[in-house]
């Protein structure tokens, strides 16, 4: 693919993840777990993956993460995102990579919603200075990622089926 | 549509999750016999110890810092009634009644939990 192509392609693909996520900070779910939301902006972190790769779907992490902390939030939020989106990209990324015989997109996007779960309570840990508690939460993160990362990675299914031979040709 | 290790994957997730939220449970029914004690830390100190079970009558007050968390305090609950950060999950978690439970307020740092504590014990230590 072109250059000039692919650059477009991934600013549209920023600018799908920047409203997705836009879109479901406006709808917070109410289950006084902090961290729990539907991570809509995964199924455009995941198309990258695979209709580009692994270093371009960083770029369009780091850029959503980025734009998203300027339209709002504090720069504490915005290490939380960094942190989650970095730990789960880098996991469906060596997947999609190495493991593709053995996992779907589904598969691995529930990977990479584990991890960023993981991954942020593993920084509010740090930031907290409190292992026992948070670790309570776990259990609800990891159920939650399993349940968000199969909707977002059903999605990103449907989407890679009727996108990726316009997009590719 | 699936592959083999989805499914592994999938039955490990639900595995871990259960078997947690079962030590989970086991614990706070252990711990739940005991005094409670909401806790509260601002940055990584221990600001208050209020024993829930024994207020009376109603307390207020703010926790300043980056951000601004307004806590009520009632007999045997505790919440974050008011916050000035972005995320309001803090006020959103509510009242907390029993041990072991938690409101954060990351953007502010800080944090309450009830702790149980075994009174008679740490009544000769205090």
């Amino acid at each position: 693919m072109k250059g000039t192509r692919k650059i477009t392609i991934l600013s549209v693909f920023t600018s799908q993840a920047l409203v997705l996520s836009i879109i479901e900070s406006m709808f917070p779910i109410p289950l006084g777990i902090p961290g729990i939301k539907l991570g809509l902006a995964n199924i455009m972190t995941l198309m990258t993956i695979v209709i580009f790769d692994f270093k371009s779907a960083l770029m369009v992490v780091v850029a959503r993460v980025v734009l998203a902390s300027v339209y709002g939030g504090s720069m504490l939020v915005f290490w939380f995102s960094i942190a989650g989106g970095l730990i789960s990209t880098a996991v469906m990324g060596l997947m999609y990579k190495r493991y593709e015989k053995y996992f779907s997109i589904i598969g691995i996007s529930v990977a990479g919603a584990l991890a960023h779960n993981l991954g942020q309570l593993f920084v509010a840990v740090i930031v907290m200075k409190e292992l026992s508690v948070l670790l309570l939460y776990a259990p609800f993160l990891m159920a939650a990622g399993a349940i968000m990362g199969g909707f977002t990675g059903l999605i990103a299914h449907f989407l890679l089926k009727a996108l990726k031979r316009i997009i590719t040709t | 549509m699936l592959k083999k290790g989805d499914i592994i994957l999938l039955v490990i997730t639900a595995l871990l999750s259960i078997s947690g939220y079962v030590g989970y449970s086991m614990y706070m029914d252990r711990i739940e016999s005991l005094s409670k004690i909401a806790v509260i830390r601002y940055e990584d100190q221990t600001i208050r110890r209020i024993n829930i079970d024994t207020v009376d009558k109603l307390m207020e007050f703010t926790v300043n810092g980056i951000y601004n968390n307004k806590i009520l305090v009632e007999k045997g609950r505790i919440r974050v009634i008011e916050s000035d950060c972005p995320d309001q999950v803090c006020v959103r978690t509510g009242w907390l009644t029993k041990t072991g439970e938690l409101a954060v307020c990351v953007p502010n740092r800080l944090m309450i939990k009830i702790e149980g504590e075994n009174l008679e014990i740490d009544g000769v230590t205090h």
